[in-house]
């Protein structure tokens, strides 16, 4: 891990932060709390740029439990409706019920109050080596970003 | 790239959405092929957007009177009304699982693509409008919603107005009109038209829809292969249809955020500005501005459509509004930004304010209320 080193890209400024993972097609991140085994997702500012601005949330239940790539949730955005996949296999302990009430909070603040769940990973040490983090993460947010330019999702 | 094709006609509600979701689902997982479906509803049935609540915005007891089924689409948007004159467009293509945001991006750019091309074919000036509307001269002709299966499989829903009965419509919708009146359906004709209308003739849907086919292959550079539901497809769209669209846990489902509404009216120099807003929580789903202000109702629906699932944020409401002048600067000399502004701002607060979310109300401007 970088600690909390951030990328802020010319003048908007797309910030995503080194402390936590992230899922290469998703753009789902996760952060992963070893003191207590507890995974924290949410979404990139590259996935909510892609999606506009988040009208519902929806969170499937605590006691939940949900394989990688598998739906913990949905929304409905400015683009498009879906489901929200999970980076890592857990149950989820804990849903972010101010996500659910308020979904521009996790266009306002992706990275903290605008959480979606915790959950208790299965096996974080296999799967997050799946994602994105540390050292190859400023290659895959610049490329990333170049292909958003690319398609149009960014200016 | 061979593409399925399906055309079918006066389908039931719940047959048409569990039909989409199901070949979406398949698509996904490799089930079923690529489909084109080009089809009708049977007069008529009214789709709310996939976390809208019903109450809020179909005049529910009419429909029951009129017998209208009611039902919930997995895409997202408005209400709409869907029948005979309507032309239901359902395009299912895989996500690759690497690129889904790409395939989505390029599902709805070579997808509007074909529909413009075809509405051009009619003879139409239409074009891609921001985030989800095919307009011609400021005026929504079609609708559009993506969805993202769970199996990564993409729907990509548009509908096509070949004809539409605004009256009809506007006793099916809730919309923010206390009545309808003559000026509401003027209002609403303003803001939405059909191919018929612009054509000026009486073509047939299914003259609509072989355009539209022949405009896809040209833009999605595939070979469409008519066909028909496999048995195993018609099984899995049955069992959907009977877990799913037929219940009222679906089509009745409330969402954690309530519709509310607000409206503000102030007097300004250049004329009275009436604004009401429909919001989900703290965003705006629609808005109406009226008055009798002097500006073209396609520069008016611009700044609408501008709102549209925008955040009702007052500095981002100020912003988006000030973007749309920059752009069409010419049509709104002779109505000043700030009162467009301070009525939506106020509209916005007033709708927070009934929600229990005011914050945003006590920071919104009331200067030149009336």
């Amino acid at each position: 891990m970088i600690g909390t080193t951030e990328f802020t890209i010319e003048k908007k400024t797309y910030t995503i932060p080194a402390d936590r993972s992230y899922d290469r097609e998703s753009h789902m991140w996760a952060r992963f709390d070893p003191a207590r085994n507890q995974v924290t997702i949410g979404i990139d500012v590259l996935g909510l740029t892609a999606l506009g601005d988040l009208a519902y949330v929806t969170l499937a239940n605590v006691g939940t439990t949900i394989n990688r790539g598998k739906s913990f949730g949905t929304l409905e955005a400015a683009k498009m409706t879906g489901n929200l996949s999970t980076p890592v296999s857990g149950q989820i302990v804990a849903r972010n019920e101010s996500a659910i009430t308020n979904p521009a909070l996790v266009n306002q603040d992706p990275y903290q109050a605008g959480w979606l769940v915790v959950l208790e990973p299965t096996d974080w040490q296999a799967e997050s080596a799946q994602l994105v983090s540390g050292e190859a993460m400023p290659a895959w947010v610049d490329s990333e970003l170049t292909r958003y330019r690319q398609q149009g999702w960014v200016d | 790239m061979d593409l399925r094709y399906i055309a079918d006609d006066g389908v039931s509600a719940s047959f048409g959405l569990s039909a989409d979701e199901t070949i979406a689902e398949r698509v996904g997982t490799g089930a079923s092929v690529p489909t084109l479906r080009l089809y009708s509803y049977r007069s008529y049935c009214a789709l709310v957007g996939r976390f809208q609540n019903v109450q809020s915005e179909l005049h529910v007891d009419f429909c029951r009177e009129q017998d209208i089924p009611i039902n919930r689409r997995p895409t997202g948007g408005g209400a709409i009304i869907m029948g005979d004159d309507q032309l239901g467009v359902a395009l299912t293509m895989p996500a690759h699982v690497e690129d889904t945001y790409n395939r989505a991006r390029e599902i709805m750019a070579v997808t509007s693509a074909g529909l413009v091309s075809g509405l051009n074919k009619l003879g139409i000036d239409a074009h891609f409008h921001r985030k989800n509307d095919i307009v011609v001269d400021g005026k929504k002709i079609i609708g559009l919603g993506i969805y993202r299966a769970p199996s990564d499989g993409l729907l990509f829903h548009a509908s096509v107005l070949v004809d539409l009965d605004v009256p009809f419509m506007l006793q099916v919708l809730n919309t923010p009109f206390e009545k309808i009146s003559d000026k509401e359906i003027a209002g609403t004709m303003e803001r939405i038209t059909n191919v018929r209308r612009e054509t000026h003739s009486q073509i047939a849907l299914d003259a609509v829809r072989q355009i539209m086919a022949r405009e896809y292959e040209t833009a999605l550079g595939a070979t469409l292969i008519p066909g028909d539901f496999t048995e195993d497809e018609l099984q899995a769209i049955h069992k959907l249809e009977r877990e799913k669209y037929l219940t009222d846990d679906w089509i009745y489902q409330t969402s954690s955020i309530e519709d509310t509404s607000g409206g503000c009216l102030i007097k300004t120099p250049v004329g009275l500005i009436d604004v009401r807003v429909t919001m989900a929580g703290p965003t705006i789903k629609a808005a109406y501005i009226g008055g009798d202000f002097f500006a073209s109702e396609a520069a008016v629906a611009e700044l609408e459509g501008a709102l549209r699932w925008h955040s009702g944020q007052p500095d981002k409401v100020a912003a988006q509004l000030e973007e749309v002048y920059l752009r069409q600067r010419e049509e709104f000399n002779s109505l000043p930004v700030e009162y467009i502004i301070q009525a939506v701002q106020k509209a916005v607060a007033r709708s927070l304010a009934l929600a229990g979310q005011d914050q945003a109300a006590d920071s919104a401007v009331t200067a030149g209320e009336n």
